[in-house]
């Protein structure tokens, strides 16, 4: 057929777009007011799409649970993981963490987990958003 | 391209030794399992003199044209280590033998014949190893840098352990500009 | 290649490292006569990110996800490769389902990849439309490695000795759904392709790669597969559980009769071997063993063996582009590799870009240098980054430059 793509074209224009329009249809003028109103109950949001099961987001810790052993620190590709002397616990910056989960694997106290939030973009990479301890 | 019967890991082994005798200074002959049926994969290590190098070459075209992969160096202190990796007898399955050659070249006098004429792919990794090994091709076809930008520094070689390889240069960023 | 055939007829056009018809960065330099490519010079390095250097500082398990970052879409292929480097150097057996799983994994990337080429492939001729279905196509196969591995891209899934995800039962419908899915619309996508004119005409006797070159110029892959070369790792070798799974060489005289090696062929191999991946899959999820996942759970247990290991190894693996060769050294003193080469499937491939361009015309320039899925920042990985020039720029100094600019502007 000389034209094969035509037909797929056409049926598509009929169809809903692929893309989840998240968070609002439109994009808004400031983001962080957006998000204001949204927290205000003044504006709606398009949910994102959800993610699956044992999907790698924001570390979790548990810092009763850590001994402070440091094999994390070890296998850490991106070394994103400090050390507190004076504590004996741990600092991730997720600024440079990998999601790679190797820590969670390691460590022996199961103090780290892989949560699910995944909205982690930010300006400044020592915000308090991203950095667990 | 002469289509000889196929030989085994022995028979490349033998192949070798009967033509280059006591140059071909070690053989090895390494083999691994893999899956459920257990299919076995052979490895080769071959360490030959650099006097006979290109010959062991010019007999392993002989064989089959073999597909060389990559040639990747050491600096192993006094001498470099050149490991040319070839795969034999592809495009039959599970018939490829992995054969790795290499060659130790002094660090006082570190050159080699080039294997461009014999397989003309090898051009780029013979550049890449000048740039990062500070050796010298004789003979290669093409001299200029591959990877390096063309002001890198003159005699600093990335994958040098010596006084020439970067960690000096690292240090010193802010001297080199660079 | 080297010497300039310079005359009054012809002149010089660079393309690259910057241009819009190339999606990563590297040099052409054309010598042209008329609107005939005369000669071609290709030159690299505009991306070297010293991944080996910095490798050679980090212990192998760190490597793994390092190598990850090799290629974005070659996730699973270079640490593959590394992997099995090492495994072959410190004599780690593998178990059985770990093999298997590491074909599915192998698998789903490579459909990926392959969709993602020939979705870039259309764009590079300017069919637009076609480079939508194919990444609508791709977005269910990303979809799916996301739901078993955690991530879309760097699926973090490998490690030495085995893999670190299971695929269990309840898994099993999602990826019967995709596969099903893609079965479906492979027959639209081979249809678009192969029997649609607009590829037809830019695709077929056109960067033309004889089967003499494709073996003299070790090319790999699908490139030197649609000359005729038969090499494909995955059938040569016995490597993870490829050995048993029924697996055959793609070339495109399955689909037509005869080699030409041209473009068109290029797309006939990857369109068949997403097929086969399809395939793979099902067999693998059919045959697989049940066992361990890993030879030795204990992580630091492998790294102390590594570090007491005195050895060398090879690893290779087909990667969607063609074969990954990783060597590692040892020395027998740190658990940081003494030496550790990559060769990625682009380095082999560029040589032969030379007689595929030669004689072609300028607007066949991108399709051709498409044509053999070219991964620039996987070939180029070694170098010395930063210098005189601060490259760190917070938003604050980004913002007061941008500023700055416009208001020189509008002087």
């Amino acid at each position: 057929m000389r034209f094969s793509m035509l037909p797929k074209v056409f049926a598509q224009m009929f169809k809903k777009p692929w893309t989840n329009k998240f968070p609002a249809k439109y994009i808004p003028p400031s983001t962080t007011k957006f998000f204001e109103d949204v927290g205000a109950g003044k504006a709606k949001i398009i949910p994102a799409v959800e993610t699956p099961e044992g999907f790698r987001g924001k570390i979790q810790y548990d810092k009763e649970k850590c001994t402070g052993c440091k094999l994390c620190l070890r296998v850490c590709p991106s070394g994103a993981i400090e050390f507190k002397e004076k504590e004996k616990k741990i600092k991730i910056y997720l600024a440079r963490c990998t999601f790679c989960s190797q820590c969670n694997d390691v460590c022996p106290s199961n103090c780290l987990s892989m949560g699910n939030e995944f909205l982690l973009a930010d300006a400044d990479i020592y915000s308090k958003d991203l950095i667990v301890e | 391209m002469t289509e000889n019967k196929q030989l085994d890991a022995n028979g490349i082994s033998k192949y070798f030794k009967d033509k280059f005798k006591t140059n071909i200074k070690k053989v090895e002959i390494k083999k691994r399992t893999a899956g459920s049926k257990k299919n076995e994969f052979v490895n080769i290590w071959m360490k030959v003199d650099k006097s006979v190098f290109k010959d062991v070459i010019k007999h392993l075209c002989d064989l089959q044209f073999p597909h060389l992969a990559v040639v990747s160096g050491n600096d192993l202190g006094k001498t470099i280590e050149l490991i040319y990796h070839f795969s034999l007898y592809y495009g039959t399955r599970l018939g490829e033998i992995s054969l790795n050659i290499s060659v130790d070249l002094p660090k006082s006098n570190p050159t080699i014949e080039t294997i461009c004429d014999y397989i003309p792919g090898a051009l780029i990794t013979e550049r890449e190893k000048q740039e990062m090994l500070g050796i010298k091709i004789e003979g290669i076809p093409d001299n200029r840098r591959l990877f390096l930008p063309d002001d890198f520094p003159k005699g600093v070689y990335p994958w040098r352990k010596d006084e020439k390889g970067m960690e000096k240069m690292i240090r010193n960023l802010h001297e080199v500009k660079k | 290649m080297k010497e300039k055939t310079t005359s009054k007829t012809t002149y010089q056009l660079p393309i690259g490292p910057i241009h819009p018809a190339l999606k990563e960065p590297v040099m052409f330099e054309f010598e042209i006569d008329g609107e005939r490519i005369v000669d071609v010079d290709v030159s690299l390095g505009h991306v070297h990110r010293a991944i080996e250097w910095t490798g050679m500082r980090r212990n192998s398990i760190q490597i793994i996800y390092l190598a990850e970052r090799i290629c974005g879409i070659c996730s699973i292929s270079h640490p593959m490769a590394f992997i099995r480097a090492v495994e072959n150097a410190v004599d780690i057996e593998v178990p059985e389902r770990a093999e298997y799983l590491r074909v599915i994994q192998c698998e789903l990337e490579r459909i990926c990849s392959h969709i993602l080429w020939a979705g870039v492939a259309a764009h590079e001729i300017g069919f637009d439309t076609v480079l939508f279905l194919t990444w609508q196509m791709r977005e269910k196969v990303l979809d799916l490695t996301e739901y078993l591995t955690g991530n879309r891209i760097t699926k973090a899934i490998l490690t030495i000795g085995g893999v670190r995800r299971d695929i269990t039962k309840d898994h099993h419908p999602k990826i019967f759904e995709t596969l099903n899915y893609l079965k479906d619309n492979f027959d639209k996508l081979r249809h678009i392709f192969l029997d649609d004119k607009t590829f037809q005409l830019r695709s077929q006797g056109c960067g033309i790669l004889r089967y003499e070159d494709a073996l003299k110029l070790c090319a790999v892959g699908p490139t030197t597969r649609a000359s005729g070369v038969k090499k494909d790792v995955r059938v040569d070798q016995s490597y993870a559980a490829y050995g048993d799974l029924d697996i055959k060489h793609i070339t495109p005289d399955l689909l037509t009769g005869q080699v030409n090696g041209d473009v068109y062929d290029r797309i006939i191999v990857r369109l068949l071997e997403i097929k086969q991946s399809v395939e793979l899959i099902e067999k693998a999820i059919d045959q697989m063993p049940s066992g361990d996942l890993v030879s030795e759970p204990k992580i630091l247990k492998i790294l102390a063996t590594i570090k007491k290991t005195n050895g060398e190894g090879v690893g290779r693996a087909e990667a969607p582009r063609g074969e990954v060769i990783h060597y590692v050294k040892f020395n027998g003193e740190s658990e940081h590799p003494y030496t550790w080469k990559v060769r990625a499937p682009t380095y082999n491939n560029i040589l032969p870009w030379i007689p595929m361009l030669k004689g072609e015309q300028i607007a066949d320039i991108p399709i051709v240098a498409a044509s053999t899925d070219p991964c620039i920042s996987c070939t180029n990985r070694v170098a010395v980054i930063d210098g005189n020039n601060n490259y760190e720029l917070n938003k604050e100094e980004l913002h007061r430059l941008s500023v700055e600019k416009t208001r020189r502007l509008m002087k």
